[in-house]
């Protein structure tokens, strides 16, 4: 049987509890033990942080909101994108032949090059954030996607193909649920990188957006709102993976069953 | 009742293997099948049984040879819907429930909604399974799992049902008593029904005729008529008759020196 709900809050408790006591007796060693002078800066304790986040909320909020609007909606067309790619892939293997290597190599273009570049075309920042994200997403959602197309059982097939179902009821039926836990994993994969590629986006000389906080911050000396502002950036990724989570245990309810099963 | 309604002529399958070799998966099997008949292919693995089956039901082409069916190919009996398959595994949609699964093939072949309700309710009724139509299908035993296997093809009160080992995986007392289940339901339906199986007592108590095929190369050894009456009960297993057909149905194995 699986670990129950309660045991599983536990587990969560305990290893939140105990990353919170590690960072401060790091930074109290660090600045007590070591005498580190640069201690607030290295490692400033957790609860000043959480102070300084709870003062600046409202600034924190807004540019986080910036930031992570543009992520959500580059995710979803990048998303939208991987998905059809996908679905023409396993419609036709030359065409997959043909756009595979393309979506290799774009790979490899780090994304901190391609930024500027994008920005350089497009000229507006907020328009950056989405195509960079869209980018980011595209690429693990397509991927998987794919590898979910093309690893429907033989069996499932034989039973529509014995009453002659058309190629759209066929995936209709059967190859898009069926990948639709592969998908999931595709879009866990690219929830924070969205979010992290939007972060460096707001680096390249946006006005808004908590990217621009944490460069600022750091320009300025201001080590408070620049760890604020890091702590920030990482619930977003959090808040981000969580969502796609969510959005799992609601649309594929027989997946989280099956799991509970074999945990 | 008594028309032949399936013709197999001739037919035989070669495959090449990985390493270059052919396979005599059949060769040259020859076979008529009455309308509403229950028969079963029994053999060994590689007697080619499965094959046939499939060619029947034209996830295969045939290498030579022909089948006809009501003056049809096998092609156009599948285009007119008019095949329901069980096989081995019980190949449930794992994203949707019980009810759902049944429902899939009447969903493509476009049976009207309250259609589909009314058929499902009486086919769940019928393989035992009433109150689980709303779970999906992990949360079944691997037996329940093959009679939502079974009630699916039986929606579509198919011509011809078509069988690939459906109860191999279940152990004994399941498949005994899923035996005696199949039969009264087929009692209902009067399908044809071709049924593939290794099991000897199972052809036995299931058939009408059993076709005995031995492998190496898939050849049609004997065909035994089951004169045992119907409707058939699980005690008919325990009766001097019935050993006598599981007998002699060894024998032809025997014979033939497996």
């Amino acid at each position: 049987m699986t670990i129950s709900k309660h045991e599983r809050r536990l587990v969560t408790a305990v290893w939140l509890v105990g990353i919170l006591a590690f960072w401060e007796i790091m930074a109290f060693i660090l600045k007590y033990v070591v005498k580190s002078e640069m201690a607030s800066v290295k490692l400033p304790f957790l609860h000043t942080i959480f102070i300084t986040m709870f003062q600046n909320a409202g600034m924190l909020l807004e540019a986080s909101a910036v930031t992570f609007s543009r992520a959500l909606l580059g995710f979803a067309i990048g998303a939208v994108i991987g998905v059809v790619l996908a679905i023409l892939m396993s419609l036709s293997k030359t065409l997959e032949r043909i756009a595979f290597p393309y979506l290799i190599i774009s790979q490899m273009i780090p994304v901190l090059g391609l930024a500027p570049i994008i920005f350089n075309i497009v000229r507006d920042m907020n328009l950056s954030r989405i195509i960079i994200a869209a980018y980011i997403t595209f690429f693990p959602v397509s991927v998987n996607m794919l590898s979910g197309l093309k690893s429907v059982d033989q069996e499932k097939k034989e039973l529509l193909y014995a009453i002659a179902a058309s190629k759209f009821n066929v995936y209709r039926k059967l190859m898009l649920p069926y990948a639709m836990p592969y998908l999931f994993t595709g879009l866990k994969i690219a929830a924070p990188m969205a979010v992290t590629a939007s972060i460096l986006v707001d680096m390249l000389g946006s006005k808004s957006g908590i990217g621009v906080k944490m460069l600022y911050s750091l320009y300025s000396s201001s080590m408070d709102i620049f760890w604020a502002s890091v702590i920030t950036s990482a619930i977003l990724g959090i808040v981000s993976y969580y969502l796609v989570i969510n959005a799992e245990h609601f649309f594929l309810p027989w997946q989280s069953g099956k799991e509970g099963e074999t945990a | 009742m008594s028309e032949t309604q399936i013709q197999v002529k001739d037919v035989s399958m070669v495959y090449t293997n990985n390493a270059g070799e052919k396979i005599n998966a059949l060769d040259s099997v020859s076979l008529d099948i009455k309308e509403g008949e229950f028969i079963s292919l029994l053999g060994p693995s590689g007697c080619g049984k499965t094959t046939l089956l499939r060619i029947i039901a034209d996830l295969l082409q045939p290498t030579d040879g022909e089948i006809i069916i009501d003056g049809q190919s096998p092609r156009d009996i599948r285009i007119k819907q008019e095949y329901g398959i069980v096989f081995q595994q019980p190949v449930l949609y794992d994203w949707r429930t019980v009810r759902r699964n049944i429902c899939l093939p009447m969903e493509i072949m476009g049976v009207p909604k309250k259609e589909r309700t009314s058929r499902i309710d009486e086919k769940l009724d019928l393989v035992g399974l009433k109150d689980f139509g709303k779970k999906y299908p992990f949360e079944l035993s691997g037996g329940m799992q093959q009679r939502v296997g079974i009630a699916r093809a039986l929606a579509l009160n198919p011509k011809y049902l078509l069988m690939d080992e459906p109860f191999s995986a279940l152990d004994e007392f399941t498949r005994e008593k899923l035996n005696e289940d199949l039969l009264e339901i087929w009692g209902k339906t009067k399908s044809t029904v071709i049924f593939v199986t290794h099991n000897i007592p199972e052809s036995v108590f299931l058939s009408d005729r059993v076709i005995v095929l031995t492998p190496h190369p898939g050849k049609l050894a004997a065909v035994v008529d089951i004169d045992l009456p119907r409707p058939r009960r699980n005690e008919l297993r325990d009766s001097p008759e019935f050993f006598e057909y599981v007998a002699k149905i060894r024998k032809c194995f025997q014979e033939v020196k497996m």
